[in-house]
């Protein structure tokens, strides 16, 4: 039954893709840039978890909650600090959306990584797991205790994040001001909180899916970056912007790569998200789920 | 700061700022007089290295608006096009460094033809994306490129005085290449596309071809700078193309000052000096920098150049006051 058990470990890889991949897209959905600090979201939520729960001694499961916290003070910090400027006041920076956004999240990733360097140091370290249990199988399919737990929890955050969009007021909102800021505050939304908002719950998923991974990615200063060059593969050919789109293509890269591990290499396995990412450049654009930009 | 339009102001800003980096030039030219160790030369001779990249990167980002996010990994091509070359069919350096130039400007064509057909965030997205994977290839590629152990490269000058001329003469003809490059009718296109990318295309600029030229022009110089580099070192690894190493480039430009000429040559010398002396602090340099790249862009956003004319204007007007 190897294609089957391929098939479920590439869905599970694909789950933790696809939690990373989500908050990339909603930022960018919302304010059209892109976050390049957010594999260090995602580090962040790594070490939080792993020296809540080894420092303090307590169980993972508590520490799990204070990672969240992490990732969401850390994204309600980046974009109360730094996004602000692209959408109040400074009327020409408009002008200069992308670059100043590449460059103050790009400095920000740097920021973090050196900085837990040099705080924590360069060694990587050993996540506690979620349950001692090694083998558990559901049906012909077997796998460690810990996986089968994470990938339940980050179905029910996936879904939970489904839900809170479609039809939590605040994630009506938060549509609302991805499709237009300007109509969207003459309506009366606060489009300064949906942004805040937006930047938190992709803060929290993606510190999540570090702790979640905390002891299979055993936590170092730049443990991040591979997870978010994945997201950002994932996020062009899903379309930028586009939810569903995001987590098809993170379903689809885990089978792929899980797949091409065993029957192309190993050693590439990382190299086939960017074969495809060029293919989707060059036939589709827009991402496979995207829509074409639509230009006043 | 309202954005230049009048092109016999550009051309005037652009005069001034090449008269400056001249005055750069020249100032490490005559450097060697005054220093004589070999450890503070290799230093002046990494910052020449990191004053290319920067140079190269600034023409696409800061005159072209077009955010690569991978010139370590160009160099870091650069670099193994002129050890591969070396190593596997003994070829002379000669036509090896000339091929640091013109593969990675090759590759960066046809990954430029892809990817600068959309605007918006996508280059960034995918030379991130390309200069982590790269890499990554380099690095599992043992049988062929000898993965982390890095790749031996003969060397080209002896001495370190002779590769510091060799790095400054070759600066000298980047900076003045780009000078040129920005001076003519491509230039002005460029630009105009950083300010205005659908008005320029509207007046009739191909956006296309000429954000093409750009990035073929940057990926070459930084391949080019990469492969000096290797013959400097004798010996390129896949560290040449870490992430951090653009994160160092892309703090030099911004606190060097983004978009003009002589920023990226003051910044490069400057942060790599700089860091060579926190280095002895305690390894803060790189928290250090980052924090002046968030500043510098949230606050400072023509960069210490841009500084420095602020105070000489304000001076000058203190001066004209005081005339009348």
């Amino acid at each position: 039954m190897l294609a089957l058990d391929l098939f479920v470990n590439g869905l599970i890889i694909g789950l933790f893709y696809a939690l990373m991949a989500v908050g990339l897209t909603m930022i960018f959905g919302i304010l059209k840039v892109v976050n390049f600090a957010h594999g260090e979201f995602y580090m962040v939520g790594a070490y939080t978890y792993t020296l809540v729960s080894l420092a303090l001694g307590v169980s993972p499961w508590i520490a799990l909650p204070v990672a969240a916290a992490g990732g969401a003070a850390l994204g309600w910090l980046t974009e109360r600090w730094l996004m602000r400027p692209l959408y109040t006041g400074y009327g020409s920076w408009s002008l200069m959306k992308d670059e100043y956004a590449v460059v103050v999240t790009f400095g920000l990733s740097l920021l973090l990584i050196n900085l837990f360097d040099k705080v924590i140091g360069p060694y990587p370290m050993r996540g506690p797991a979620l349950s001692d249990v090694t083998r558990m199988s559901i049906g012909p399919f077997m796998a460690s205790g810990h996986k089968l737990i994470t990938a339940g929890i980050a179905i029910v955050l996936l879904v939970g994040l489904a839900l809170f969009i479609k039809r939590s007021l605040w994630g009506r909102q938060v549509q609302a001001v991805a499709q237009n800021r300007l109509g969207a505050s003459i309506a009366g939304i606060d489009t300064g909180r949906a942004s805040s908002i937006i930047f938190m719950v992709s803060g929290v998923l993606a510190a999540l899916s570090g702790a979640l991974l905390a002891p299979i990615i055993n936590p170092s200063p730049d443990v991040g970056i591979f997870p978010a060059v994945k997201s950002y593969v994932i996020v062009v050919i899903g379309g930028m912007g586009s939810i569903p789109g995001s987590i098809i293509a993170a379903l689809a890269l885990g089978v792929l790569e899980s797949f091409g591990a065993v029957y192309i290499s190993y050693d590439y396995r990382d190299t086939f998200g960017l074969a495809l990412l060029i293919l989707v450049l060059l036939f589709r654009p827009q991402g496979l789920f995207g829509e074409r930009a639509r230009e006043v | 700061m309202a954005i230049p339009s009048h092109p016999a102001f550009l051309r005037n800003k652009l005069s001034q700022e090449m008269r400056l980096s001249l005055v750069v030039l020249a100032l490490l030219a005559l450097a060697p007089l005054v220093i004589s160790s070999p450890y503070w030369l290799g230093v002046l001779i990494v910052s020449m290295y990191f004053a290319m990249l920067s140079t190269g990167w600034n023409l696409l980002a800061g005159y072209t608006g077009q955010f690569s996010l991978a010139p370590a990994a160009f160099a870091m091509l650069g670099g193994y096009t002129t050890g591969l070359l070396a190593w596997h069919w003994n070829v002379p350096l000669a036509i090896g460094l000339p091929m640091s130039f013109i593969v990675p400007g090759l590759i960066g064509l046809v990954l430029g033809r892809i990817v600068l057909r959309l605007s918006g965030p996508y280059l960034a997205l995918t030379t991130l994306s390309f200069a982590e994977i790269v890499r990554l290839i380099i690095y599992n590629s043992i049988d062929f490129t000898r993965g982390d152990q890095g790749l031996n490269v003969p060397a080209l000058m002896d001495s370190r005085i002779g590769n510091y001329y060799l790095f400054l003469v070759v600066l000298a003809a980047v900076t003045a290449g780009v000078f040129l490059l920005l001076r003519s009718r491509i230039g002005r296109f460029l630009q105009a596309i950083r300010d205005d990318e659908i008005g320029a295309a509207s007046r009739g600029v191909d956006v296309v071809q000429a954000k093409t030229i750009a990035f073929l022009v940057s990926c070459s110089i930084c391949g080019l700078a990469g492969g000096l580099y290797g013959t400097f070192a004798q010996l390129v690894s896949p560290e040449l193309g870490l992430i951090a190493q653009t994160g160092i480039v892309i703090a030099m430009v911004v606190i060097g000052g983004m978009g003009t000429l002589v920023g990226p040559l003051i910044g490069a010398v400057l942060v790599y000096v700089a860091s060579e002396l926190l280095r002895d602090v305690g390894n803060i340099q790189m928290i250090v920098f980052a924090i002046l790249v968030i500043v510098f862009a949230r606050f400072f956003r023509e960069g210490l150049w841009g500084l420095a004319r602020q105070a000489m204007a304000r001076r000058r007007d203190a001066a004209g006051a005081k005339g009348a």
